[in-house]
């Protein structure tokens, strides 16, 4: 659904870069909690570019910001249907940071990070916390 | 025969992947509408037919379960079937829409062709 190649798990997370994307996206549930979301500047705008269907170099950031947002509610609501399947939870609307540096430190402390041919990406899901306002 | 689809999404970015995807998936399409929540799809219904409509659960306005009960509600509307597209797998929550009226549900994500096999299986498009 998303053409991205993937190159498997890195190793650990890399220092983020200023023009990171991160998102935030808070749940509730059995287990509330919030997901956090990064992505190089590259993969963003490449995968947002697959996924519409367009060429990268014409994408605007708005449009990259959409399709972020679309990633993070399928990496969350896939976990959490795995994780919860008997149960309903809820997920909030996804928030785009102003910088990855705006995200609390201790989202990233048990990250999972995967290298794509084009960046990469890195998941957090921190539970027992910050349910959906 | 093309059909004509609704897709209901809140998401820009969402409603032109579907789009996109239903042509990939070699569907018959002859015409896509597009609304952003439930209310604005219902009042899309009153001035345009559509064969088949695609609808998201959680959006402003009006929400996917709330836009199936209306559906329902109503008599010359409630025979177009609709399909949940969410993120949501859960079996309460795929039991919970069907009860409101869904004719299938596709998590997301999803290939193209689950879209189509989908798409033609609620539209009782015999099989090749």
């Amino acid at each position: 659904m998303f053409f991205a190649e993937t190159l498997g798990e890195a190793p650990d997370a890399s220092p983020e870069a200023a023009d990171d994307i991160a998102v935030e996206l808070a749940f509730e549930g059995e287990a509330p909690g919030v997901m956090y979301l990064r992505l190089t500047a590259t993969a963003a705008r490449e995968i947002a570019a697959d996924f519409l269907g367009i060429e990268a170099a014409e994408i605007s950031g708005t449009r990259v910001s959409e399709v972020v947002r679309e990633l993070a509610n399928m990496i969350c609501g896939s976990v959490l249907s795995r994780v919860e399947s008997a149960v309903v939870f809820r997920l909030g609307v996804p928030r785009i940071a102003a910088s990855p540096g705006e995200l609390p430190e201790a989202s990233w402390h048990t990250p999972y990070c995967v290298q794509l041919s084009n960046g990469r990406i890195t998941v957090d899901i921190v539970t027992g916390t910050n349910p959906c306002p | 025969m093309a059909y004509r689809v609704l897709i209901v999404d809140d998401s820009p970015a969402m409603r032109a992947f579907v789009r996109r995807v239903i042509s990939m998936s070699g569907f018959e399409m002859s015409s896509c509408f597009e609304a952003s929540n439930g209310g604005e799809a219902l009042e899309l219904l009153r001035s345009e037919w559509v064969d088949a409509i695609l609808t998201d659960i959680n959006m402003p306005e009006m929400d996917g379960p709330e836009f199936l009960r209306r559906l329902s509600e109503d008599e010359l509307l409630r025979s177009i079937p609709a399909i949940v597209i969410s993120t949501d797998s859960t079996s309460h929550r795929i039991a919970s829409m069907t009860s409101l009226g869904a004719r299938g549900y596709i998590a997301k994500p999803f290939l193209p062709e689950t879209l189509r096999s989908e798409l033609e299986r609620t539209l009782g498009v015999p099989c090749d």
